[in-house]
């Protein structure tokens, strides 16, 4: 079903080029219009995938989010960046469907999926028990993230998984700077404290 | 280590110094306080090490035949919706037509009933049917995509 391609975590924007695609996309340019659509869908999916751990629901979340951004766009300032208005778009769409459903994603019945990760190495002659060693790391701290509570997982996620700054996380999530800062902490200390619980549990540390 | 940092310091100043989101003057009095807390030089490297663990991570994507197209243009749905118009349209005339012919023809009243009641009962059926189809595309998610 999912292709094994790497995509990085963060996409890094050129401002005034994607201001251009959105002006033509207004006017209906169909090349403008494919070219957004292929830029905001993989970064639409990935960051629901962060959020719910399944990917399968979060193909579904992402072409619901495309659709909503494509009937949004008519009155979206194009002065603005794209990219925290499609996440806060991909987010409240997965509010809205926790709602729906009354469940939480710590409560679902989906466990968080394994297959969801890309293991590659990066460089090209790694050490391949130091490469071992970061993979079980990042497996661990994706399994543990899917236990926070969601408000503390979707700003840990749009900051150390999307790279997005305070003030762009604020935005996306219509909440003050300083809120992030708290929240962040908050949300990396509860995942810290999930990560030595596990270690611990598995015998990886010993107790202080 | 204890889990919280002994002294009067306000923790979550460490996540704003680990994203360099902090003021100038922050910044000096997290760097001061860092050089005599052990407890929070732990904790920093911890969450150095768990934030470099989720910055690299990488994550699959789909093929992109698994991507619906984006909605179509407001042109192609009115032209099909004008399409589909005129073809209702063209068949209610036409049928119509047939119809009253075949009434007036000099078929006896048997024969036209059992054409009429079929007829009838046919258009019953793909008049429900259509019903249904219109009341579950209204209600379909994906009616604007284009598969």
């Amino acid at each position: 079903m999912t292709s094994r391609q790497p995509v990085p975590a963060a996409v890094a924007v050129d401002l005034p080029a994607e201001s251009q695609t959105v002006v033509l996309a207004q006017r209906g340019e169909t090349a403008a219009l494919d070219e957004l659509a292929r830029s905001c869908r993989q970064q639409a999916y990935v960051f629901a995938l962060q959020l719910i751990g399944n990917p399968d629901d979060a193909l579904d979340v992402a072409q619901d989010a495309m659709l909503r951004f494509f009937r949004s766009l008519g009155r979206f300032d194009s002065t603005r960046p794209v990219r925290p208005w499609l996440l806060r778009i991909v987010r409240n769409l997965i509010r809205d469907r926790a709602r729906r459903n009354r469940i939480r994603r710590t409560e679902s019945l989906e466990p968080a999926d394994d297959d969801a990760l890309r293991f590659e190495p990066r460089d090209d002659s790694p050490d391949p028990e130091a490469l071992a060693e970061r993979h079980q790391l990042q497996r661990l701290v994706w399994e543990c993230l899917q236990e926070l509570p969601p408000q503390y997982r979707e700003t840990l996620v749009l900051r150390d998984y999307q790279d997005l700054a305070y003030a762009e996380i604020a935005s996306t999530l219509s909440i003050p700077r300083g809120t992030v800062m708290s929240r962040l902490h908050r949300a990396r200390r509860l995942l810290h404290d999930l990560v030595r619980d596990k270690q611990r549990s598995t015998g990886e540390v010993r107790d202080a | 280590m204890p889990d919280q940092c002994p002294r009067a310091f306000d923790e979550t100043m460490l996540s704003g110094h680990l994203d360099g989101e902090l003021t100038q003057s922050a910044e000096q009095k997290v760097t001061i306080h860092l050089e005599d807390c052990a407890h929070c030089r732990g904790l920093l490297a911890d969450l150095q090490t768990i934030r470099e663990a989720t910055m690299s991570t990488e994550f699959s994507r789909p093929d992109d035949d698994q991507w619906d197209e984006r909605p179509r243009s407001s042109t192609s749905f009115l032209a099909r919706g004008t399409g589909w118009v005129l073809a209702l349209v063209w068949l209610a005339a036409v049928g119509g037509y047939g119809l009253w012919q075949f009434w007036q023809s000099s078929a006896n009243l048997f024969e036209r009933l059992l054409v009429f009641g079929g007829l009838s009962a046919l258009a019953l059926l793909f008049t429900s049917v259509a019903l249904d189809r219109i009341t579950a595309s209204r209600t379909d998610r994906y009616r604007e995509v284009e598969r």
